[in-house]
């Protein structure tokens, strides 16, 4: 397999369609085995499309997207998508273990049931977020952080290359966030590729070491350093960044 | 009270009513789970009046009503699998437009009959003490099929019920997935018309998922006691029905006397689930309080 050589995510000169007009152009880039890259920028800048589209979920009409040398949908099963926690029904009637199984479904494939290695995986990711002890709590009993995760567990359970994550730690308390940082760390350090759309610019730096700046199209792409410059925030945010002791600050519209 | 529950059904067309309708419930209950946490209760009702057509043409060609009720379920299945996709006309009114037009094609096609209003009425309120032993292998035929299929895909359905998003990221296909749970409610929808109607069906789907819904926080307890409660509502209904009738010469319909039952036992599963979770609340803040010391350290 060659593709254990190349980069996990490979984005050449991408554009992504939704209903057929481009959302976002011009997205250019790599992400290798064990880097974390922040995607950000403003509602609607199209973070959450190219995100869609690594999933193979939308079409890349420009370009090309490649996970692993695959095609995003070839490459599905090695792919693992964290969405936010508060779009799921906190009276669903599913135990927070039960919610981590999930990403286990695929490797279990249909009519079987979990199988003990599955639950032992299961019972692991739990573990890794600091959640053993309620792996039999109903999913919405738990807070927004520990649903958050549990949700990061279930995409660990997964054992994927690359992680996606749609802003995972808006409405996170402190305690969760500390252990959303450490449980990315330890999947980064075990080889997987992490890509996150994310307002804070703060978790940006904690959890990332390249960013791609979005809106619309690629304003840049680089290590964070470099890259999430007050400039190059001005450019992607328009009139909603300001600056603040030579930092950049984000003004977002409530 | 075996004069209540058992001797009604030492007459055989008593007992064959009763093994239809424990059936139906077990059957019901089951797929019921889904139709409600999927919120497709309106989904279920658009079913229950689009195979009534189905229905009348089988009984005016003289053919068999289950394959006239199975072919207009299917269609529906298939029509509300493609009309989802059209996002201006939107679920709801796609629904609407389905239920009213294929209920009134079967009201026209019943109203050329001699027997108008009698028929009508068994087709929408069912004729339960009528049910014969081919009846009760078709039922049964269609109970396996139904469980058999929602326990084979129960990971998946419950998946798919739970987080859409994440079911499509991990690669499943949900319009397929929706399409297998719109064929299982039709086909329930079908083997209950007999016994109970188009319209009562409906009833015994949603009201015990209900029911079990407000009670157990699984999937799995959920739907064994959703079977549970619409069994134990077949069984208490054709009880009560037979008793009133016989007993006291008021006649009361079987199927809507079901029904009564499965409310009122919703009703009591409502008011003793407040006092349920007011019993986990008081032991709750002192195990979250530990919790929350665990974390810390």
């Amino acid at each position: 397999m060659g593709s254990e050589q190349g980069p996990v995510l490979a984005i050449r000169h991408a554009a992504v369609a939704y209903e057929r007009a481009p959302v976002v152009e011009d997205v250019d880039g790599t992400v290798s085995s064990g880097q974390s890259v922040a995607l950000i920028g403003p509602n609607g800048a199209g973070k959450s499309t190219l995100i869609r589209a690594v999933l193979g979920l939308l079409p890349v009409v420009r370009g090309s997207i490649e996970v692993l040398g695959r095609s995003p949908e070839a490459a599905r099963p090695k792919v693992a998508y964290v969405p936010q926690a508060d779009t799921l029904d906190p009276e669903f009637p599913v135990s927070a273990l039960q919610v981590v199984l999930m990403g286990r479904y695929r490797r279990i494939g249909w009519v079987r049931r979990p199988g003990k290695a599955d639950r032992a995986a299961a019972r692991s990711a739990l573990d890794a977020v600091g959640l053993a002890e309620r792996a039999s709590a109903r999913f919405g009993t738990l807070s927004g952080g520990q649903r958050q995760r549990v949700l990061l567990a279930r995409a660990i359970a997964q054992e994927p290359r690359l992680l996606l994550l749609d802003e995972p730690f808006n409405g996170v308390d402190a305690v969760s966030q500390e252990l959303l940082l450490a449980a990315l760390q330890r999947l980064r350090a075990g080889g997987a590729a992490v890509v996150m759309a994310t307002h804070d610019l703060g978790l940006a730096h904690l959890a990332c070491d390249e960013v791609c700046l979005l809106n619309r199209h690629q304003v840049g792409f680089g290590p964070i350093g470099t890259t999430l410059t007050p400039e190059l925030l001005r450019v992607t945010y328009g009139g909603q960044a300001l600056e603040l002791r030579g930092d950049a600050v984000i003004v977002a519209k409530p | 009270m075996t004069e209540l529950l058992v001797d009604p059904f030492r007459l055989p067309y008593m007992q064959r009513a009763l093994l239809e309708v424990v059936l139906l419930g077990v059957l019901t209950g089951a797929v019921g789970v889904f139709v409600v946490l999927r919120r497709l209760a309106f989904v279920a009702d658009a079913l229950t009046h689009t195979v009534f057509p189905g229905v009348v043409i089988a009984f005016l060609l003289d053919r068999s009503i289950l394959l006239g009720a199975l072919a207009f379920g299917l269609l529906t299945a298939l029509l509300l699998a493609g009309i989802g996709a059209n996002r201006r006309v939107g679920d709801d009114a796609a629904l609407a437009i389905l239920l009213t037009s294929f209920f009134s094609l079967g009201v026209v096609l019943v109203s050329r009959t001699r027997t108008f209003a009698s028929d009508l009425t068994a087709f929408l309120f069912g004729r339960v003490l009528t049910v014969d032993r081919a009846d009760l292998v078709q039922t049964l035929v269609l109970a396996v099929l139904v469980l058999a299929v929602l326990a084979a895909l129960r990971k998946e359905l419950v998946l798919r019920a739970f987080d859409p998003a994440g079911a499509v990221a991990l690669g499943y296909r949900t319009v397929v997935l929706d399409l297998v749970l719109n064929v299982l409610i039709a086909l329930v929808v079908v083997a209950a018309v007999k016994a109970v109607g188009t319209v009562l069906v409906l009833a015994l789907i949603v009201v015990p998922a209900a029911a079990a819904r407000l009670l157990v926080d699984r999937v799995a307890t959920m739907a064994a006691l959703a079977g549970l409660l619409g069994a134990a509502g077949g069984w208490l209904g054709l009880a009560v029905s037979y008793e009133v009738s016989v007993g006291y010469g008021v006649r009361l319909a079987s199927g809507a006397t079901i029904v009564v039952v499965l409310v009122a036992l919703f009703l009591v599963a409502a008011s003793v689930a407040p006092l349920r979770r007011l019993a986990a609340g008081r032991q709750g803040p002192a195990t979250l309080a530990a919790r929350g010391q665990r974390e810390r350290r």
